[in-house]
């Protein structure tokens, strides 16, 4: 009884303390002189594991296999350049990138949750190439053609520091976490493990399938478009063929399988991997995106739960979490 | 006669060429039994996907509680009070076996967190599953499933309960437990159509009988009358 009390508490406080802890150095990371290259390589971790996030609130915890993310941080990005080139504020472009990403979600969901399983996957693939096609021939905001279609330099944030940039990002990546957290806790969590595991037992016992999906689809396109357009602030530069490129998904793709999909802890493990990869990888360009593509297929053969599912079936695990619940 | 709790008429659905139901008509009354019979393929899981709004028949109608439901999508349809279990379950694999059961108390009946996990609890108990109730789904054995399939059914709180071949794999040793739920169930102000091979079942669960063959009605009676009737014995072994 003492014993178990003993070792239960300090545990419990931990828990709590631990992210306190790591969310608070992390945010003074910039201010007290760690390498640009470190924070550069954190500022991607933060955007690429909001997006992975999101991408598993999709493909992991609603049944809708997207492969479209590249086409909410397109436009997002293009939201972006739209704001900055009318002398509107950089957040407005954050925000409106968003809210742009969560519209077009909402455009697409009625069409394109029409289709099952592998049809929805292929119907969201094409639609980033078809958006990348309307940028090559429209530019949203004049100006010379630059690059392939509509390049466009982010205006009115030369004042911002990659401090700024950090921070915003950071703040994006630890919202995702929690909106991860409260989204699966809650009813709407519960729908959509529902919808995922048989979408007609759900319909069945009430729950209205596509108003579900809608919601999680428009919450997750807007947090992806959000951390799209903080992506491009950082940037600075966008093009067509970068933005709406099949390189965001592959991020999304990888983080999200490797870490474990239909965990919550599985993106933050495996964007680790993705942007430690990125390092590695950095100089092969091209090449980069078959070792990544390699990586996936080794990982979905040898562990297909991914790092943290495997490492939660291990005894050891269970053993800990045993004595972390004080039993 | 009172006005009847489901009433379907004149039903009729094909795929492609094939006719699994055709000019379909028969009543349901409050708080009555009703089973439906006929062979494999004779169009009884099309007639419930039918009245669940899983199908839309290319013709006819379907009331309950006179109100049309025909083209309502199923989510509504079951806020309305009509759940139904699936021949093939349909668990939510990756939820506890109660997770599965919260799922119809809360979207099906709208009940908040706390009391649709009390629900649950009470509905498993009932079935007599509480023990399992921490289980994944995906770790549960065929017949624990289709157990599970009607506990999810009564977290919705129905008025009428479609079953479809609730008794089918389960040991001799373990019908009369069932049919003691189905009193249960029928205790409990909830009327039933139930699907059935298993005569001695069908038999004891219902008061009336609609015998189906090719999508058609070819009989319809009390149970014995049934058990009698040429023309079922002829679609059985004919
Ligand atoms: N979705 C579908 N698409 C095409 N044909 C279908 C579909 N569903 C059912 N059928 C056909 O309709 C006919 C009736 O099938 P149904 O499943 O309703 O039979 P059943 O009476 O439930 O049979 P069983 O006793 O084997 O369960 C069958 O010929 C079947 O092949
Ligand atoms: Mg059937």
């Amino acid at each position: 009884m003492d014993v178990d009390r003993n070792m239960k508490v300090p545990i419990n406080q931990l828990r709590l303390m631990l992210p306190v802890v790591l969310v608070a150095v992390l945010a003074i990371f910039p201010i007290i002189g760690t390498p640009r290259v470190w924070l550069l390589y954190l500022f991607l971790f933060f955007v690429y594991l909001t997006m992975a996030n999101m991408w598993n609130l999709l493909a992991g915890y609603s049944g809708l296999t997207f492969l479209g993310p590249a086409a909410l941080i397109g436009l997002a990005g293009y939201t972006l350049v739209i704001v900055t080139w009318n002398d509107l504020p950089f957040y407005l472009g954050i925000i409106g990138g968003g809210i742009v990403a969560a519209a077009f979600a909402a455009l697409i969901a009625v069409p394109t949750f029409r289709m099952r399983g592998i049809y929805f996957a292929i119907g969201t693939l094409v639609v980033p190439e078809a958006l990348r096609y309307v940028f090559y021939l429209w530019k949203p905001v004049g100006g010379e053609m630059q690059g392939g279609g509509a390049g466009y330099m982010i205006k009115g944030i030369g004042e911002l520091s990659l401090t700024e940039f950090y921070w915003l990002a950071l703040a994006i990546g630890i919202v995702s976490i929690f909106l991860m957290r409260i989204i699966l806790r809650s009813k709407l969590g519960l729908g959509l493990a529902a919808i995922r595991d048989s979408d007609r037992a759900a319909a069945s016992s009430g729950v209205d399938v596509f108003r579900l999906k809608l919601y999680a689809f428009v919450i997750a396109a807007f947090v992806t478009g959000a951390a799209g357009a903080i992506f491009y602030i950082y940037q600075g530069y966008i093009a067509p063929a970068s933005a709406f490129n099949i390189r965001w998904l592959m991020t999304c793709l990888l983080a999200t399988v490797i870490g474990g999909i239909r965990t919550e802890e599985g993106p933050i493990v495996g964007t680790i991997i993705v942007v430690f990869l990125h390092f590695l990888l950095a100089r092969y360009g091209a090449l980069s995106l078959l070792i990544q593509g390699v990586i996936l297929v080794v990982i979905m053969l040898l562990i297909p739960e991914g790092i943290v599912g495997f490492v939660r079936k291990t005894r050891a695990y269970r053993s800990l979490a045993a004595l972390a619940a004080g039993r | 006669m009172s006005e009847p709790i489901l009433s379907v008429s004149g039903v009729t659905k094909r795929f492609g060429g094939l006719v699994a139901l055709r000019d379909l008509s028969f009543d349901i009354q409050r708080d009555e039994a009703v089973g439906l019979m006929g062979p494999n393929g004779a169009g009884k899981t099309t007639l419930l996907n039918v009245i669940a709004g899983e199908y839309k028949p290319d013709s006819g109608a379907i009331r309950f509680n006179g109100n049309f439901i025909t083209s309502l999508p199923p989510h509504k349809i079951c806020h309305l009070g009509i759940a139904r279990t699936y021949q093939i379950p349909q668990p939510f694999v990756n939820l506890t076996a109660l997770q599965n059961v919260v799922v119809a108390a809360r979207f099906g009946r709208g009940l908040g967190k706390a009391p649709a996990e009390k629900e649950a609890s009470e509905v498993l108990d009932m079935i007599g599953l509480s023990e399992k109730k921490d289980a994944l789904a995906k770790d549960l054995s065929t017949i624990t499933l289709k157990l599970l399939e009607l506990a999810r059914v009564l977290a919705s709180k129905p008025e009428l309960v479609l079953l479809d071949e609730v008794a089918a794999g389960l040991t001799e040793a373990e019908i009369p437990k069932l049919l003691d739920t189905l009193r249960k169930v029928r205790s409990m102000g909830i009327t039933v159509l139930l699907i059935e091979h298993v005569i001695s079942v069908m038999m004891q669960a219902v008061d009336r009988i609609v015998v189906i063959n090719e999508g058609m009605k070819i009989a319809e009676g009390a149970p014995k009358e049934i058990m009698e009737d040429k023309k079922v014995i002829e679609a059985y072994f004919g």
